[in-house]
């Protein structure tokens, strides 16, 4: 008897804040191969990454470049198809339309969403050979916020693709779409915003990784997580 | 006053660009395709998909001096199965049709280019309302669209700076057809110049959004209400009649 080959996920993103926590999260959990990607030259974070994680390193602010090296380093990884994709790479500038510069709006256009694109596409074959899915990292943004516009608007626009990507793909490769709520990561610092005392509402990015497993285990097209959640924590403790 | 139009060689462009010239506005009128000047109107050739191109033409805009409207009509699409389209062709779609509207308002807004009671138009598209499967990144585009108008709209308004966002439908346009699948009847697709007129009334009216015509509003409201079911309308309706992939 031959024993199954293992099912094989690709997280974007992954060497800090919720992408990382997610990372430690299933490469705990379950057998699945992880690959993940992220900026940081191999040698900065390969001892915060877990054991057996492959790690591919890909700047998606050059969108076109990081997905080709993606796919080809994913290739090289002897890997034929691909079980689940999660694109939770994803950057935010903290500046209202009097401060946000073009390179902020491109740069959070680039990685949020022209990335994504270009990565799901690259990825739809091997993804389909494995009868698989793409997990979008969206936010609670995507309904628009006032002191990070083009990010709600990246995000609105995974909202928008994975909506599409349901519809064309339904029977092929199942799309679902988790929009974090607030959530303690780097981010906030890299985006200029100091949340004060809100900061105690925030999910951990443990807490959030911990959502986000929950949920992509799961067949919901589209779910947000937030103080619902959040007080089911305190309530309940934490999931199973 | 004085008027920006994107993509104004033809459509809806065009219609906005005469309206706005018959009530004596002057047009700065940019395309990728070159316009003939006459009185009130001003051409600029730039491709708005071409990164470098935007911020020189930014920089004119801006030497050029104060603004009263910039309507952010420029747009491409791309048909056909995800899949089957080239990934040059996404990027391009998406800096066009979202990156350059929002790096033109942020940019010309900062270099105090828009005068007090200057207005900003965004078109977006119907299927922010919908979903579009058989456009998954021309939807996506317009969805980024809709939500950056969204979300600048009161931080503008408190510079008395009016943000109006349009969802039209499929129009009677040498574009839609191109687009649409083969037999898809364009006798019910609205008019370039109908829809210049509504969005030049409802700018009158201080209006925030625009869903041009009954069947727009009616879309609109069965999107919230249903919007599973009017997703896979759409479904039904464009992508399982496409027929080849137009980008």
């Amino acid at each position: 008897m031959t024993s199954p080959s293992p099912s094989t996920t690709l997280i974007t993103g992954a060497t800090s804040g919720t992408g990382l926590a997610l990372t430690k999260k299933l490469a705990d959990t379950n057998e699945d191969q992880l690959v993940v990607t992220g900026r940081r030259d191999a040698s900065q974070c390969s001892q915060d990454l877990p054991a057996g994680v492959d790690y591919i390193q890909a700047d998606l602010a050059s969108p076109d470049a990081a997905a080709e090296q993606i796919a080809l380093a994913f290739e090289q990884l002897g890997h034929r198809k691909l079980d689940r994709l999660v694109l939770n790479a994803g950057i935010g500038f903290h500046a209202p339309v009097d401060a946000e510069s073009a390179q902020m709006i491109r740069q959070t256009l680039d990685v949020n969403l022209v990335a994504a694109v270009l990565l799901v596409h690259k990825f739809a074959p091997l993804l389909e050979a494995a009868r698989g899915k793409v997990v979008f990292i969206g936010s609670v943004a995507h309904g628009g916020a006032g002191n990070m516009p083009s990010y709600a608007a990246s995000k609105a626009g995974i909202a928008g693709l994975a909506r599409a990507l349901q519809s064309e793909w339904q029977g092929r490769i199942d799309v679902q779409v988790i929009h974090p709520g607030p959530t303690v990561t780097s981010m906030h610092e890299k985006a200029g915003y100091e949340p004060g005392r809100l900061q105690r509402l925030f999910f951990s990015a443990e807490q959030m990784a911990d959502e986000v497993a929950y949920w992509m285990k799961r067949d919901r097209k589209s779910v947000s997580v937030m103080f619902a959640a959040r007080l089911r924590r305190l309530v309940l403790g934490r999931r199973k | 006053m004085r008027a920006v139009v994107t993509g104004a060689a033809s459509g809806l462009g065009h219609a906005l660009t005469n309206q706005l010239i018959a009530r004596g506005i002057d047009v700065v009128a940019i395309d990728r395709v070159a316009i003939q000047p006459r009185e009130h109107l001003t051409a600029y050739t730039a491709d708005l998909s071409d990164r470098s191109a935007v911020d020189m033409l930014i920089a004119e805009l801006i030497e050029l001096g104060p603004l009263d409207y910039i309507f952010h009509n420029a747009g491409i699409s791309a048909t056909g199965n995800f899949e089957t389209i080239p990934p040059t062709a996404y990027g391009r779609l998406m800096t066009l049709n979202c990156e350059t509207p929002m790096v033109m308002t942020s940019r010309l807004y900062q270099a105090r280019c828009l005068r007090n009671g200057a207005n900003i138009v965004f078109i977006s598209s119907l299927s922010h309302a919908t979903g579009y499967p058989g456009a998954a990144v021309y939807g996506a585009s317009k969805d980024a669209l809709a939500i950056y108008a969204k979300s600048i709209t009161k931080s503008l308004a408190d510079k008395n700076i009016a943000v109006l966002s349009v969802f039209p439908g499929p129009l009677r346009t040498q574009h839609a057809a191109r687009h649409a699948p083969r037999g898809a009847k364009a006798a019910s697709r609205m008019e370039p110049d109908v829809l210049a007129g509504k969005i030049l009334k409802a700018l009158d009216q201080k209006r925030r959004v625009l869903y041009p015509g009954m069947a727009a509003k009616i879309v609109r409201i069965t999107g919230v209400l249903l919007p599973q079911t009017t997703t896979k309308f759409m479904r039904r309706i464009i992508f399982e009649k496409l027929d080849r992939p137009v980008y």
